[in-house]
């Protein structure tokens, strides 16, 4: 007798429901991108896009930026919720295999984070470009799916990535203090010093995909390719780390 | 019938061990008492049973196969080992339905267990807002969730109320006469009296005690009886020339040591003395695990440095 993958799914999806902190992150994936999309390109979108060398399908994709520190705390939360006073040993005795286990959690994280990352990337696109007049980029123009079909992939890609680091770490705390300064300090500041490795940081190469016309490094997808790949091992070290452990 | 056996189990965690070659068994139809000093082992040992820790060595299977390889075990084993586990934020109901799906179980399970545990009117309140008592009501709701077979329970009567108290016991009861496999630990040993047919305790990991209750508080009881009387010198000067040595009590109740009901009240009967009270003498539970585990527990205060070193 086998456990059904589908039950399984169809409970962890509860478990990420009725937590507050883990429902309501996903819901500021979208929440937050929109308003911050909405307040900037009302106010200084088109003011923006005059600066020589201005990329405007990437400036259209500002907000992301906020977003995406959302769907870190997303992936976070729905796996630090699980390491909470000893919870992970009351969801382990429901599912006693632990790759089963991880991997359901996975996915329901990263397809939730996806649909939500898709809508959220799409939804940002559009309603940023009704404020830009005669600098608006419309969706079909060369790249312009691209981008938004990244960005949404870019958001779930982020959120897996802090859910296989809290794996490792067994706490939220510690992954958005390394996580969120990271993107908006280090790789920021280090980024537009140094180029050439910064490309390859996780927040950065996946960021290549929303570029018109990403200039020198890897290319948008080969971008998020790399991302993918901060994702998968983080992903793999989560997995070694529930497999192994004492729950 | 399911039956949980252990078979020369061992934990270690670093250098310490904290499961030593244990193997025992836990028979369906009664209920099997869990007892031990803190550290004895016996929260580590339900981990091991469940797969949540990883043996060092040696197995524990449930009805002949490890934990982990039942499908939908929450069908099979009901499992209670620390009710500040569930997460505070989700609401009773979703705590047991999240459950519920994941091992296949009926959706309505979810409301009959909360009714049977009393937690009916509260299933829709978020846990963080739930008492000890409250929080162990709902653990014991999870166990019973899926009608399991085997019921293990940690301290289930941890910061239940009085009615609480009564209620756990009649539940465990019942439990057992319905044929299912009940092991339960406890530090209380009054309580434990009052549910368990047999029991089990752990002394630093290792084995000390595997019987019914009955026979370990024999084992542990020094023969004798108690007796209350209005004519005591008679009486004593009686059992002395029968070889007898009466001790008087500080109650004025009269112990003889060695001496069973029968005798003394056909002593007494013939000497003319009468009996206010006879009582052959038990050891508690409380007594006998005292006694038994003065020696062997860690943590016991000792006037002697080195005894805490015994092998």
């Amino acid at each position: 007798m086998t456990m059904s993958t589908t039950a399984v799914l169809n409970s962890e999806w509860i478990k990420i429901k009725s937590v507050r902190s883990v429902a309501g992150s996903l819901i500021a994936v979208f929440a937050v991108t929109l308003s911050v999309t909405v307040l900037a390109f009302s106010t200084v979108g088109q003011a923006e896009a005059d600066n020589p060398g201005n990329d405007l399908l990437f400036h259209a994709f500002y907000a992301l930026n906020f977003g995406q520190i959302a769907a870190i705390s997303f992936g976070a939360t729905a796996l630090s919720s699980e390491f909470l006073n000893g919870g992970l040993r009351i969801s382990l005795t429901a599912v006693p295999s632990r790759s089963l286990f991880y991997v359901v959690k996975m996915a329901v994280v990263g397809g939730l984070a996806l649909m939500v990352g898709l809508i959220t990337s799409f939804a940002t696109f559009l309603v940023g470009q009704l404020f830009m007049g005669e600098y608006a980029v419309r969706l079909g123009e060369p790249g312009t799916l691209r981008a938004a079909f990244g960005g949404g992939v870019y958001l779930a890609l982020m959120a897996l990535f802090a859910a296989g680091l809290t794996a490792v770490l067994r706490s939220a705390v510690a992954v958005l203090s390394l996580l969120i300064p990271f993107i908006l300090i280090v790789s920021f500041v280090v980024g537009d010093m140094a180029g050439g490795v910064a490309q390859y940081f996780p927040d950065r190469a996946g960021q290549l995909v929303l570029h018109q016309n990403p200039e020198g490094g890897p290319g948008p997808w080969t971008g998020l390719a790399v991302t993918a790949g901060w994702a998968a091992v983080a992903l793999l070290a989560g997995w070694w780390t529930v497999r192994r452990r004492d729950a | 019938m399911t039956s949980i056996d252990v078979h020369d189990i061992t934990k270690d965690y670093g250098t310490a061990r904290a499961v030593d070659h244990l193997t025992f068994s836990v028979r369906p139809g009664r209920v099997t008492g869990f007892l031990g000093p803190n550290g004895a082992g016996k929260s580590t040992t339900m981990r091991l049973v469940l797969g949540l820790d990883r043996a060092t060595g040696g197995s524990a299977t449930i009805g002949g196969q490890p934990y982990a390889s039942l499908g939908n075990p929450l069908r099979r084993v009901g499992a209670l080992l620390d009710a500040q586990a569930a997460h505070g934020s989700r609401t009773a109901r979703n705590h047991l339905l999240a459950l519920a799906t994941s091992n296949g179980i009926a959706g309505s399970r979810v409301e009959e267990v909360l009714m049977e545990v009393g937690l009916g009117s509260v299933g829709r309140r978020r846990i963080k807002t739930f008492s000890l008592g409250m929080r162990q009501r709902l653990g014991i709701a999870a166990a019973l969730l899926g009608d399991p077979e085997v019921v293990m329970l940690d301290e289930p009567s941890n910061g239940l109320d009085p009615e609480g108290i009564v209620w756990i016991r009649e539940l465990l009861r019942k439990l057992a006469c319905e044929g299912r496999t009940v092991l339960v630990s406890s530090h209380l040993m009054n309580e434990t009296s009052s549910f368990a047919d047999h029991l089990i305790v752990l002394g630093k990991g290792r084995l000390l005690v595997d019987m019914p209750m009955r026979e370990f508080l024999a084992s542990r009881s020094r023969p004798g009886v108690q007796l209350r009387t209005r004519d005591g010198t008679r009486l004593r000067d009686a059992l002395i020339r029968k070889g007898h040595e009466p001790v008087r009590g500080d109650d004025g109740r009269w112990t003889v040591h060695g001496a069973t009901a029968e005798e003394i009240g056909a002593l007494a009967a013939s000497e003319g003395v009468p009996l206010l009270e006879l009582v052959e003498k038990q050891a508690t539970l409380e007594e006998a695990y005292l006694g038994l585990t003065a020696t062997e527990t860690e943590f016991a205060a000792t006037s002697s440095p080195t005894a805490g070193q015994e092998a």
